[in-house]
């Protein structure tokens, strides 16, 4: 009995070792207390390109002769005293030199880690036991999870910079709004505390009130059209543009500042330049957008030229000035929203940092590319815009080289008899000055009904107005109710007269609207006198075109 | 019972010919210069370590923790707070930590370092007491300090005292503490300190 129980406790262990070598997916060995190797499993032999049978009976530092050089004959001496070592990866990289089973680790041996401890037998140390383990896998998802890591941090600390120009931003913002209100409100108090005001300061006053005001439109309309495009809400009026025309609008706009600041504003137009498909407006704003950042940095004595002129069968407009130039750290950076080039100049300049991502912004909007070309600061600065040409028709022209041409002032309009249709008094009275002061012979209505009587009267008195010139929003009847009415009137009593709305506020819908009821354009509250002239102008002219 | 100054100092002594040892091992293992010191070494029973410890350890804290068996029976463990933890991988690997719960590379590392740390500690003792002492596989827990506390007392009745050994890693002009905690029984105990009076009388 006593011998089967012994030989049986003998052969358990052989069982075990077997299991051992042959089932385990680590790395198994044993050595006696002279470090000569006794147990070399499967795994062993298929990772060390070694077989037991060559292996066994051989001393394990004469296998890995590194083991001592690397301080690990240390652990198998602690292992005989009853120690278990532990044998990182991330202090070791490795137990024993072996070959890679992950290339794209970049590691000539098995990234390894092990535990080495002693072989007892009773209370008796009689040898060594490793156990071996590949960590190949588990650095190679390390390594994934750091670049995840890595480009989760990338993202916050672009969002944070985002967020960081975006408070720089509203501090701009608000410094820039708050600056041409101090001037209205000081000159208004003026006004107001004032028992008579003298002529000369009252038209400096109104001067200055007017100017800021205009000042600080234009930036509302800026942070209303980037908050479109951000919000993907900006629509284009797409249609076929002579982009030669769509320029000189906006040098009649830039031209009395530039004439202020002493620089000569030069137009170079090539007359066989193709038509452009785009939104004129915004055209236009682009290009009013380059020439007045163009006078902004350029200094008394100077110059801005715009040339527009073909591009194979595209468009392609420059606008050259010799003014402060772009450093080239700042050019990469130039057409990025809320930048501007440093704050010292941003204070000196004015702005909002808006106007060339708005340009670009509305440049690709049409499909367009549009860069930045300077040579160094003092050096000037280039923009080129290139755009695709319609494929319609060519625009029909017969302006030949324009010479400079700058509009200082709101076209005549002597000899033309006008309707304004407004029901509130102010605006009312405001456009009819305006127009007045223009040339033109003005009749005002406050309501449809009082405009459709007036238009009667003028019939009657083969008088009729060239131009009609009414709001959109009014109590009762509204702008569109009157225009269907007018439409609906027959030639000769006012059907036909080319009207102008007056949108009350900025607002896409309501222009495109008013186009599709039978208004030939709209313009935008608040009144910009030269603007709504060069719209009635342009009205009477269509008028004109259509009856030649 | 409390530990005599001069079986303190005593103690002390002989666990930093251990650490200088380790301390060694560890240098070479990095390729630099890394100093292990005890500035100081207290006992006592094991109901109290919380108490003891709480001052010292904040919140959730990294154990590696090893079971010694022999002459002497006894529980032995290194305490280090999660974030030391992590910085003490850094230094020595040179390498960024993730969180530990989810760097098992980090886990490791941190693993050996509490291994060889015990195996000096406990080396030195078994020199002392001329037995051989075995020790349990090594392994790493994140838990808070009182579950670490509650793991001892729990599973080990018997335990009655607990040696707390400060070990102050230097490396790379920093400094990070851990704590090591021997808990043993009475017998053990009282085994310990008269090897360590007849050390003491032997050194002169």
């Amino acid at each position: 009995m006593a011998d089967e129980r012994s030989g049986e406790a003998q052969r358990l262990p052989a069982a075990l070792v077997r299991w051992f070598s042959e089932l385990t997916y680590q790395g198994l060995f044993a050595t006696d207390r002279d470090l000569r190797v006794i147990v070399w499993n499967r795994w062993m032999e298929i990772h060390s390109e070694r077989p037991a049978s060559e292996v066994v009976g051989r001393q394990l530092t004469e296998l890995y002769p590194d083991l001592c050089s690397r301080g690990l004959d240390q652990y198998y001496r602690d292992a005989l005293t009853g120690h278990i070592g532990v044998v990182s990866h991330g202090l070791h990289r490795y137990v024993l030199r072996l070959p890679p089973t992950n290339r794209d680790l970049g590691v000539n041996e098995m990234p390894q880690s092990g535990r080495i401890g002693p072989l007892s037998d009773g209370d008796a140390v009689i040898g060594t036991v490793t156990v071996v383990e590949d960590v190949s896998d588990r650095l190679a998802s390390d390594a994934a999870l750091r670049r995840q890591i890595g480009v989760q941090q990338m993202a916050r600390v672009a969002a944070e910079k985002a967020l960081r120009a975006k408070d720089e931003f509203l501090s701009t913002v608000s410094h820039e709004i708050r600056n041409p209100l101090n001037a209205v409100l000081g000159w208004t108090r003026i006004l107001i505390d004032r028992k008579e005001v003298e002529p000369d300061v009252l038209a400096r006053a109104l001067r200055v009130i007017d100017r800021n005001a205009a000042a600080q439109v234009r930036m509302i309309d800026d942070l209303l059209d980037v908050a479109r495009i951000a919000s993907g809400k900006l629509r284009l009026e797409m249609q076929t543009v002579d982009l030669l025309a769509v320029t000189l609008a906006a040098v009649d706009v830039v031209g009395p500042s530039a004439i202020a600041r002493g620089i000569e504003l030069r137009t170079r137009l090539d007359p066989k330049t193709p038509a452009v498909l785009g939104d004129p407006q915004r055209l236009q704003q682009i290009i009013w957008n380059l020439l007045s950042n163009a006078v902004k940095f350029t200094d008394a004595g100077g110059g801005v030229e715009v040339s527009v002129a073909p591009l194979g069968k595209a468009a392609r407009l420059v606008v050259r000035d010799t003014g402060h130039g772009i450093s080239p750290e700042f050019l990469p950076f130039v057409f990025e929203r809320f930048r501007q080039s440093d704050a010292s100049s941003a204070r000196r300049h004015g702005g909002l940092g808006l106007g060339l991502a708005l340009v670009r912004e509305l440049v690709e909007l049409h499909g367009g590319t549009v860069h930045a070309d300077s040579a160094g600061q003092g050096q000037g600065a280039t923009f080129t815009i290139d755009l695709p040409s319609a494929r319609s028709a060519q625009v029909g022209r017969n302006r030949g080289d324009t010479p400079t041409r700058i509009a200082t002032e709101a076209p005549s309009l002597a000899g033309l008899r006008l309707l304004i249709v407004e029901n509130e008094a102010d605006s009312r009275e405001l456009l009819a000055v305006t127009l007045t002061r223009c040339g033109a012979q003005v009749t005002t209505a406050s309501s449809c009904d009082e405009a459709l009587d007036a238009l009667r009267r003028a019939a009657a008195a083969k008088s009729l107005p060239h131009v009609m010139l009414s709001d959109l929003g009014m109590p009762k009847a509204d702008g569109f109710d009157l225009i269907r009415k007018v439409r609906a009137l027959a030639p000769e009593q006012g059907g036909r007269i080319p009207a102008v709305a007056v949108t009350g506020y900025v607002d896409l819908e309501d222009g495109q609207r008013a186009l599709e009821a039978g208004f030939l354009s709209h313009v935008a509250k608040p009144i910009d006198p030269i603007a709504i002239a060069v719209e009635v102008a342009r009205a009477a002219r269509a008028a004109d075109e259509r009856t030649e | 019972m409390e530990l005599t100054a001069l079986q303190q100092d005593a103690l002390v002594e002989v666990i930093n010919i251990g650490f200088g040892r380790a301390a060694a091992s560890l240098s070479k293992l990095t390729g630099q210069r890394v100093q292990l010191e005890v500035p100081s070494i207290t006992m006592c029973p094991v109901d109290e370590l919380s108490e003891r410890l709480r001052p010292v350890i904040q919140g959730d804290v990294a154990s590696i923790h090893q079971i010694f068996s022999g002459s002497v029976v006894g529980d032995a463990l290194l305490v280090i707070d999660r974030q030391s933890a992590a910085i003490l991988k850094e230094l020595l690997t040179n390498e960024p930590a993730l969180p530990l719960e989810i760097d098992a590379s980090a886990r490791e590392v941190l693993t050996e370092i509490g291994n060889i740390l015990l195996n000096a500690c406990l080396g030195t003792f078994g020199n002392l007491l001329k037995v051989q002492v075995s020790f349990s596989v090594p392994h790493l827990g994140l838990e808070t300090l009182e579950g670490v506390v509650s793991s001892i007392t729990v599973d080990r009745e018997g335990l009655r005292y607990a040696l707390i050994v400060h070990a102050a890693f230097r490396l790379k002009n920093s400094s990070l503490t851990g704590y090591l905690i021997i808990v043993l029984s009475v017998a053990s105990i009282e085994r310990l300190i008269r090897a360590i009076e007849q050390w003491e009388r032997d050194q002169r």
